[in-house]
């Protein structure tokens, strides 16, 4: 099957100019606004430093962490539950919502707060074909889900949109005035229609930020207050986490908490940061432990650091080529450099052109709160698309023939003096022919010089 | 072979070799009360400096006069709060004044245990979230805040301002679905 590929949804995003170097420039104000958290902390190199190699340890004991995290969870009298896949995940949290509430002459009601890994599995679609009326808290998230749209960031999921989009979506779905685009009504608006949802939820589900090992709690970091909210109101609280969200205990966590909010949005931390070890009396919890691709990553070994990401969404804010290109335009879950990394492990084939929407800059890796090596990683893939033989057949053949010339000096030489004079001679419609050459597309080349630099050291040598 | 023996395994085979975990130390930090105020002032949130925790009854009378329902077991309260108190009660608070356990003036933070909160749902669902602490439990940062906190207990969250949003345009809302307000009374 044939999928747009990444150039081609960048290329329609890229449409709107005026779009895309608003979303460009909005991006790298929070980018700016990270850096700003970040240089007043002294040991923020030291806390990354950490961050990596706790994360480290624990993937190389992930097998007993998680053993004695639902050890100490079911003694907390939390229900814990395994999925091996999305289908699973998705049967597994329908199954808890329909056996946890029988209700009468109406569907039963969820209200989510935000969970990449629900989105990775579908799970909305799913329960929503399965008669389950699902609510998306999170004010972005409820906005995307209106417009019927996936996130575009994991933590700005309606980055792409405008306040008056946002507006119109707002005057279909909750009656606000036309052509109201204030941020404030707007928010205002969806906090009166959410609270009617929050009251009316049998079941709240919500993501993990982190599982810890030692006590069998887990940890929610919101801004909005939603997945608080959501779970505090419902009689059924079930959270849902990959298998990589473990760290061992509440010193490790100390480190995370200082590094997390500063990296995505440049806070000193989240308005909110949940710990969740038991239930009230009389109501259940339930934690759904996933893998879904995660035990595979985990045994390549140039790809398993991939595993330490805690979703900050650095990586995107910094890199060049998401922000003139959108979250859309990865066409995966998790978009952006480590989306880029993550998706290929999935599958190579619909995703093999994300390794190649990078510079290779290493911007990623520079902001990454646990030092994953991003852009090494993207490069690593690369061979491995390559090697799978998923190159598109102009870069193929292109490597190949560059690859020859530049073995051979002498043809190397010639076609350096061919190309240059025909740079001269040509007409600039034929040397910037956008179909034959998509370098140009956007690019104006320099003069060709009159000789090579290898001709003009032989001349000018002492 | 059930999905967690599956899922076992197979992280058993695809792991690496045993990483050294690293120790983390407890960082210094400055733990003034001045900077915990500058912070959490620079995230939203509101603070006023008691003398006593006796004055907390006169400062709310003067800040929040106009509240109507109040739920709190520091100051007056007129909505009674407890595990067992419905939805369509806790809809109906104004204001709710808690005391908050430990602050953290690296980043504003107050942790708030569930035995505090009266109901789980309390310091989310009020429109307004008034936060009591002792200034003798102010810390420079988490490492020191989870040295200090022995037990998380079953439930408890550290709180740091109001609840916000910024997800129309980056522009930042304060009041998304919890507290609208948050102020901090130092005793």
């Amino acid at each position: 099957m044939n999928h747009p590929d990444h150039p081609e949804l960048a290329e329609a995003f890229n449409k709107d100019f005026e779009r895309t170097t608003w979303h460009d420039e909005t991006l790298w104000f929070v980018r700016q606004k990270r850096d700003k958290a970040v240089y007043p902390i002294p040991e923020f190199q030291d806390l990354r430093t950490l961050a990596s190699e706790i994360k480290d340890h624990t993937l190389s004991n992930l097998d007993n962490y998680l053993i004695e995290f639902e050890q100490n969870a079911i003694k907390n009298g939390v229900k814990v539950h395994w999925a091996a896949d999305a289908v699973e995940h998705n049967q597994i949290v329908m199954e808890i919502i329909k056996n946890s509430c029988k209700v009468e002459g109406r569907n039963p009601r969820l209200v989510k707060s935000k969970s990449m890994l629900t989105e990775e599995c579908h799970l909305n679609d799913f329960l929503e074909k399965n008669n389950i009326d699902v609510v998306d808290t999170d004010l972005g998230e409820r906005i995307v889900q209106f417009r019927n749209e996936p996130p575009s960031h994991i933590v700005l999921p309606a980055i792409h949109l405008k306040k008056e989009d946002v507006g119109e979506t707002f005057y279909e779905h909750l009656g606000t005035a036309k052509g109201e685009k204030d941020p404030q009504i707007l928010t205002e608006a969806a906090r009166q229609h959410l609270r009617g949802k929050f009251v009316a939820a049998d079941v709240a589900l919500t993501g993990v930020n982190f599982a810890i090992a030692e006590t069998g709690s887990f940890v929610v970091c919101t801004n909005e207050g939603n997945a608080d909210l959501g779970v505090n109101l419902a009689k059924v609280h079930i959270a849902c986490m990959g298998i990589e969200k473990i760290i061992p205990d509440l010193h490790h966590l100390s480190v995370y908490t200082r590094l997390l909010a500063r990296s995505a949005t440049g806070q000193p931390v989240t308005t909110y940061t949940s710990h969740f070890t038991k239930p009230v009396e009389g109501k259940e919890m339930h934690i759904v432990i996933v893998d879904n691709g995660r035990t595979q990553q985990l045994g390549r070994a140039d790809f398993r650091a991939s595993l330490k990401c805690i979703r900050c969404g650095a990586c995107m804010n910094t890199c060049p080529v998401y922000r003139r290109s959108g979250g859309h335009s990865y066409d995966f879950t998790v978009p952006g450099p480590i989306g880029a990394i993550l998706s290929p492990n999935i599958d190579l084939h619909k995703h093999k052109s994300l390794p190649f929407a990078s510079t290779l800059c290493g911007s990623c890796s520079d902001v990454c709160p646990v030092k994953i090596d991003i852009h090494v990683q993207l490069y690593k893939w690369r061979q491995i698309v390559g090697k799978a033989n998923e190159l598109p057949a102009a870069k193929k053949w292109g490597m190949k023939g560059m690859a020859k010339v530049l073995s051979m000096p002498k043809v190397y030489d010639l076609s350096g003096k061919l190309a240059r004079g025909a740079l001269r001679i040509l007409p600039h419609g034929l040397t910037h022919n956008q179909s034959m050459n998509p370098w140009a597309k956007a690019r104006e080349l320099p003069d060709a010089p009159k000789q090579s630099f290898k001709e003009w050291y032989e001349e000018n040598r002492q | 072979m059930t999905s967690r023996e599956k899922i076992l395994a197979s992280i058993a085979s695809n792991k690496p070799s045993l990483v050294t975990m690293p120790n983390v130390p407890i960082f210094e930090g400055d733990g003034s009360v001045e900077r915990f105020k500058n912070v959490l002032e620079s995230i939203g949130g509101t603070t006023v400096e008691l003398a006593s925790k006796a004055e907390c009854q006169e400062a709310i009378d003067k800040y929040y006069h106009d509240l109507k329902n109040v739920a709190s077991e520091i100051v007056k309260a007129n909505v009674a709060v407890t595990l067992d108190t419905t939805k369509d009660i806790l809809e109906q608070v104004d204001l709710a004044v808690i005391q908050g356990e430990i602050g953290v003036s690296e980043n504003g933070t107050i942790w708030v245990p569930e035995s505090n909160m009266l109901n789980r749902a309390l310091p989310f669902i009020t429109q307004h979230l008034v936060l009591v602490l002792d200034k003798n439990n102010i810390v420079a940062n988490m490492q020191q805040a989870y040295d200090k906190l022995e037990d998380i207990g079953n439930y408890g969250v550290f709180i740091a301002g109001p609840s916000k949003t910024a997800d129309i345009e980056q522009s930042l809302v304060i009041g998304a679905h919890g507290a609208r307000s948050m102020m901090v009374l130092i005793y």
